[in-house]
């Protein structure tokens, strides 16, 4: 959308965005004026405590919330409609039940007329990816909220979508699955690298996964408090000491107590 | 769940010391407390008949047993047991397809447009809470007393589940399945394909399984009323004629007939809907 004067463009860029639900009195004014450029194959956390906005500005992204005031592009182009040109990760998992591992990571391709044995191909090697060869043919209540999951990712990444969206994917997962996924999740990421944008509450899980973190300030509206750049090498640990002080400066600064 | 707690109370998990423990052990053990409670059922039922509790017209146990071994040999009216219970469930089977093909349709309508919906619902809602033994007089009064009006209030009775249960299946669909089917980049074609469907079809399986024990339940209701034939009419003839086993019997091949239906339903759903299995 800017000039082409050498600056790479950012891959997504949110401007101005301001969200309200509701009408009258019962208006809710969820995130308040937006700014936030993500640059092509970076991973971005979004972090914020409950009620933040972090996931309402995640669905704009996605195209599935129309925002009040602002806009969002992809590429430079506004994103209006949700598409498969954006991977969606959710936080209930959000499977289809009635379909298999198999049949759940080929469902974009099939909407898109792949042929049965090209897509049942190209989902595959995103079952390996993620490391479900051999369960292809379970269905998702016989799978574990880790595995369910990586069914989630499986299914996004199959599209080959230029962003991938996680809405506090790991949520709802005990703590040992959280931080065996998040390793998972970085692994995925370097072997096929995405625009990823990550939302999650949780300090430790921002520190260790994103190039950058955008903090929302707490409490509604959300409002975009500071981004921070984490300067780590990966792998991280999660005990060295450059990640706990980064992890304590967030947490003095921003509040958060999770 | 409660179930499971008493099988894993039983005597295999930990080995009884002596005749005590032994004696506990079997009285927690599930089958054997099934087989005490149909004992005990029968035992009462025997002693109240031997007593003359409620007077002459309590049968004993093996009494109903030989009725039914009699009725099953010797014509009733012409018809053996079998065919009684043949006509019973032809009637219930024609009216069953009618009402699913009937209920079915609109209640998906109601669920996909909120017009139709609106055009309905409130005549729906009048006509609901009727039972439908209700209909009865009226539909002799139009259809005369043979087989149209015996399927038309089993329709009546059968029709309302198939389409309450069709309509809340297309409206209580996650509605975070359709965001993912559009993120995945599905049309609204394939939304409805892909997505509605499948997700109200347990709803709707559950509707019609709803509906084929209403409409036994019915038949016989609509059987009280001038039939020649069927599990109805064995019950009125017992009746009639003061043959309280012959009742009794009716009542028992009733149960063991629906008992059968569901079974049959319990396994078609597994194998139509494999995802739902372990659901609980």
């Amino acid at each position: 959308m800017e000039d082409k004067s050498g600056v790479k463009k950012p891959k997504i860029e949110c401007v101005n965005i301001s969200k309200f639900f509701g009408e009258g009195q019962e208006k809710i004014h969820v995130l308040d004026t937006i700014d936030l450029a993500v640059k092509e194959n970076e991973f971005i956390v979004v972090l914020g405590p409950g009620q933040s906005g972090k996931s309402t500005l995640l669905k704009i992204i996605a195209g599935l919330y129309k925002p009040s005031t602002g806009k969002a592009y992809l590429d430079g182009k506004e994103l209006t409609h949700p598409g498969p040109d954006r991977g969606i990760v959710f936080q209930r998992y959000t499977l289809f039940p009635w379909k298999t591992v198999m049949g759940n990571v080929e469902m974009g391709p099939k909407l898109r007329g792949v042929p049965r044995k090209e897509r049942r191909g190209l989902a595959s090697r995103y079952i390996d990816l993620v490391g479900l060869k051999g369960f292809e043919k379970a269905y998702p209540h016989q799978l574990s909220g880790g595995m369910k999951q990586r069914v989630g990712i499986a299914r996004a990444y199959v599209n080959n979508p230029k962003v991938m969206l996680l809405d506090e994917p790991f949520g709802q997962l005990d703590a040992q699955t959280r931080y065996f996924m998040e390793e998972e999740t970085v692994r995925i990421w370097e072997t096929e690298k995405r625009t990823v944008i990550f939302v999650t509450n949780n300090i430790e899980e921002a520190v260790y996964l994103g190039d950058r973190i955008a903090v929302l300030e707490g409490k509604m509206p959300g409002k975009l408090k500071k981004i921070y750049d984490v300067n780590l090498p990966r792998p991280r640990d999660y005990t060295d000491p450059a990640f706990l002080e980064l992890r304590h400066t967030i947490t003095e600064e921003t509040e958060l107590t999770l | 769940m409660s179930r499971e707690a008493l099988v894993n109370n039983g005597p295999i998990t930990e080995k009884p010391k002596n005749l005590g423990e032994l004696l506990t052990a079997i009285f927690k053990n599930v089958y054997v407390l099934y087989a005490i409670s149909i004992i005990c059922f029968l035992l009462l039922w025997d002693t109240m008949a031997v007593m003359k509790v409620l007077g002459r017209f309590l049968p004993r146990p093996v009494e109903v047993l030989y009725q039914l071994y009699d009725m099953l040999v010797n014509p009733l009216a012409g018809k053996t047991l079998m065919l009684h219970l043949w006509f019973s469930l032809r009637r219930v089977l024609i009216a069953f397809v009618i009402a699913v093909a009937i209920g079915v349709p609109i209640g998906l309508l109601m669920g996909f447009s909120p017009y139709f919906n609106a055009f309905f619902k409130p005549v729906f809602d009048l006509f609901k809470p009727m039972p439908p033994i209700a209909w009865i007089s009226l539909a002799i009064l139009w259809f005369g007393i043979g087989e149209t009006s015996k399927i038309f209030i089993i329709i009546i009775g059968a029709v309302v589940p198939c389409i309450i249960n069709s309509y809340n299946g297309i409206r209580l669909v996650d509605p975070e399945l359709y965001d993912c089917i559009r993120m995945l980049g599905g049309n609204q074609r394939q939304e409805v394909v892909e997505v509605t469907f499948p997700a109200a079809f347990p709803a709707i399986f559950a509707g019609i399984q709803i509906s084929l024990s209403m409409a036994w339940t019915t038949v016989l209701a609509a059987e009280l009323v001038g039939a020649r034939e069927g599990m109805g009419f064995i019950i009125i003839t017992g009746m009639n004629q003061s043959k309280p086993a012959m009742i009794i019997s009716g009542m028992v091949v009733i149960a063991l007939t629906a008992w059968a239906i569901s079974l049959v339903v319990t396994h078609l759903e597994r194998w139509v809907c494999p995802w739902k299995t372990n659901l609980e």
